[in-house]
């Protein structure tokens, strides 16, 4: 679904990307992971547009999108969702979530997609004439990743939504992440959290300093010596918890 | 010797109107800001430019002056897209505010409020032009003789008002004008052509200069200069109103109108333009986020 070959970028002369190499299959969770500052919002940056790209290509759904307006390729079904931070705090969360839809025309299907974001996050729904800025920090990330669902997306590209929550908000996010995918929305997500990312996803990629370091099956990673000595640790990354649906 | 306040009351109300007309430029002024993080240094003469428009249509096309009024509007309004899309987007794109792309936005800004000037010098010559308009008239309440102008002023101000305030918090491109105004990467992220929508931005405020040029022409006369006093007032009022606050714009404007209506009346009526940078200067001193700054906290 989604293609990306030899993909470079940076900001104006400064490179961050070296050459990426990754896909998305369709129906599945794909997780890029890394630490700070290894470009991986980098990457989403320039699929969504916000970035030139350099070099390489991105296919999505059979159709090349590299260095379309951020606007159009919106439209084809590629939906970023940034961290919580990135809601717009001076508007109510029903104005956050309609704006979400704003590419589309067809207003019952948006109505019931309304539903559906406020039936993942029933905490939205309590909120819902709420200034954004009310809101507390998991409340945001729920109001960004139903906003991004908002636009009907064929894949949804989420910003480390583990980023600065409570180990406990962390697991009921995953899980709806889970949800998501069960409905019929590929994931593409990047993450820190290691081992949560790599519980809920089938395939891992590993960045570092703007190149792939290491890829595989997501149970193989986790597995993996290398991933573990490097990168797994802390207090939820060590949770033995299963996610659940 | 009494005090009279049949004649305060007067003031206050041409206080009030005139203050509107501020009010609704400093609304463009403020569009503009909270949607580019730029100063619009040439919408004195996008003002100046609507008021000659509607001089037009009203009198050598002889259109209704209602007509007229919406059709300089819409003239201006292309006008700011045109002027928006060939000579602001360069720079805009690199970023406005405290930005180097923004402090050349300001002096392209300057510049084109010069080329405008000079164009409708070209177009109109220097002379100052009545724009007479025969409303009927004037109401009388009680002792006080309110031309009909005024009132027409203050009911379009009104009605301006509440359009755009329908405009930006009712409908779908209005909330979208306001993620954009907020935040242009995630606007973009939404989906929203955002060069599209700071046109558009461009158009209304443009517009809305426009209407108010057209309802001071009556008041006054339509000249070529108009424009800088008129920009540098509503500066004032956005300022004291605080800057990028929309209701901030419409209640700057009024205490701007007040201050200098009662200052010409009560200590010199030679020095009326002062009174309004008087109050902006105190306003800057005493409270540089405005009078009303704390709606301007949080953007859109």
């Amino acid at each position: 679904m989604l293609k990306v070959s030899g993909l470079s970028t940076g900001y104006g002369k400064l490179q961050i990307l070296r050459g990426i190499d990754l896909n998305v299959a369709e129906g599945g969770i794909v997780t890029l992971l890394g630490g700070n500052g290894t470009g991986k919002s980098t990457f989403l940056k320039a699929l969504s547009g916000l970035l030139p790209v350099w070099e390489g290509s991105i296919e999505f759904d059979g159709q090349k999108i590299q260095n379309l307006p951020p606007h159009e390729i919106v439209r084809c079904g590629l939906t970023q969702v940034t961290q919580g931070k990135d809601a717009y705090p001076a508007m109510t969360v029903e104005e956050n979530l309609k704006l979400g839809a704003y590419v589309r025309k067809d207003k019952i299907a948006i109505a019931e997609d309304l539903e559906r974001v406020y039936s993942f996050f029933p905490r939205l729904l309590e909120r819902r004439t709420q200034l954004a800025a009310t809101l507390s920090g998991g409340e945001v990330q729920m109001l960004v990743i139903g906003r991004g669902l908002m636009a009907r997306p064929k894949l949804l590209m989420l910003d480390e939504p583990s980023a600065a929550l409570a180990p406990k908000i962390i697991m009921d996010i995953f899980a709806t992440i889970n949800r998501i995918r069960k409905s019929g929305v590929s994931i593409l997500m990047v993450e820190q959290n290691v081992r949560m990312a790599l519980l809920l996803a089938e395939y891992g990629y590993i960045i570092r300093d703007g190149v792939i370091l290491i890829k595989g099956d997501a149970k193989d990673l986790i597995n993996d010596p290398n991933v573990k000595k490097s990168f797994l640790g802390g207090t939820v990354a060590n949770s033995t918890h299963e996610i659940k649906a | 010797m009494d005090f009279d306040f049949s004649s305060l009351f007067a003031f206050l109300l041409f206080g009030v109107t005139i203050g509107v007309v501020y009010g609704i430029v400093a609304l463009g002024i403020s569009l503009i800001y909270s949607g580019l993080d730029i100063v619009h240094f040439a919408h004195g003469e996008i003002y100046m430019f609507g008021a000659f428009f509607g001089l037009v249509f009203s009198h050598t096309m002889g259109f209704p002056y209602p007509v007229a009024l919406l059709l300089a509007m819409v003239c201006a309004a292309v006008l700011g897209m045109g002027i928006e899309r060939v000579f602001y987007r360069r720079l805009t794109k690199g970023g406005g505010g405290y930005t180097v792309a923004g402090m050349g936005m300001i002096i392209c800004g300057f510049g084109m409020s010069i080329v405008l000037m000079n164009i409708a010098f070209l177009i109109w010559g220097a002379a100052a032009e009545p724009f007479p308009v025969d409303l009927g008239m004037p109401f009388q309440l009680g002792d006080i003789t309110l031309p009909k102008s005024y009132a027409l002023t203050a009911v379009v101000a009104v009605l301006l008002m509440a359009a755009l305030h329908y405009f930006l918090k009712k409908t779908k491109l209005g909330l979208a004008v306001r993620a954009v105004a907020a935040n242009k990467d995630i606007a973009y992220l939404m989906g929203i052509n955002v060069p599209m929508m700071i046109s558009l931005i461009f158009g209304l405020a443009c517009g809305i200069a426009a209407a108010a040029g057209v309802l001071i022409g009556p008041m006054q006369s339509v000249q070529v200069e108009m424009g800088y006093l008129m920009l540098l007032k509503a500066f004032a009022a956005a300022v004291v109103g605080g800057f990028g606050s929309l209701p901030g714009a419409i209640a700057g404007g009024i205490v701007v109108g007040i201050a200098e209506n009662l200052g010409a009346a009560y200590i010199s009526p030679n020095h009326k333009d002062i009174y309004a940078f008087l109050l902006l200067i105190l306003v800057l001193m005493i409270k540089p986020s405005g009078l009303f700054g704390i709606v301007a906290r949080v953007k859109a």
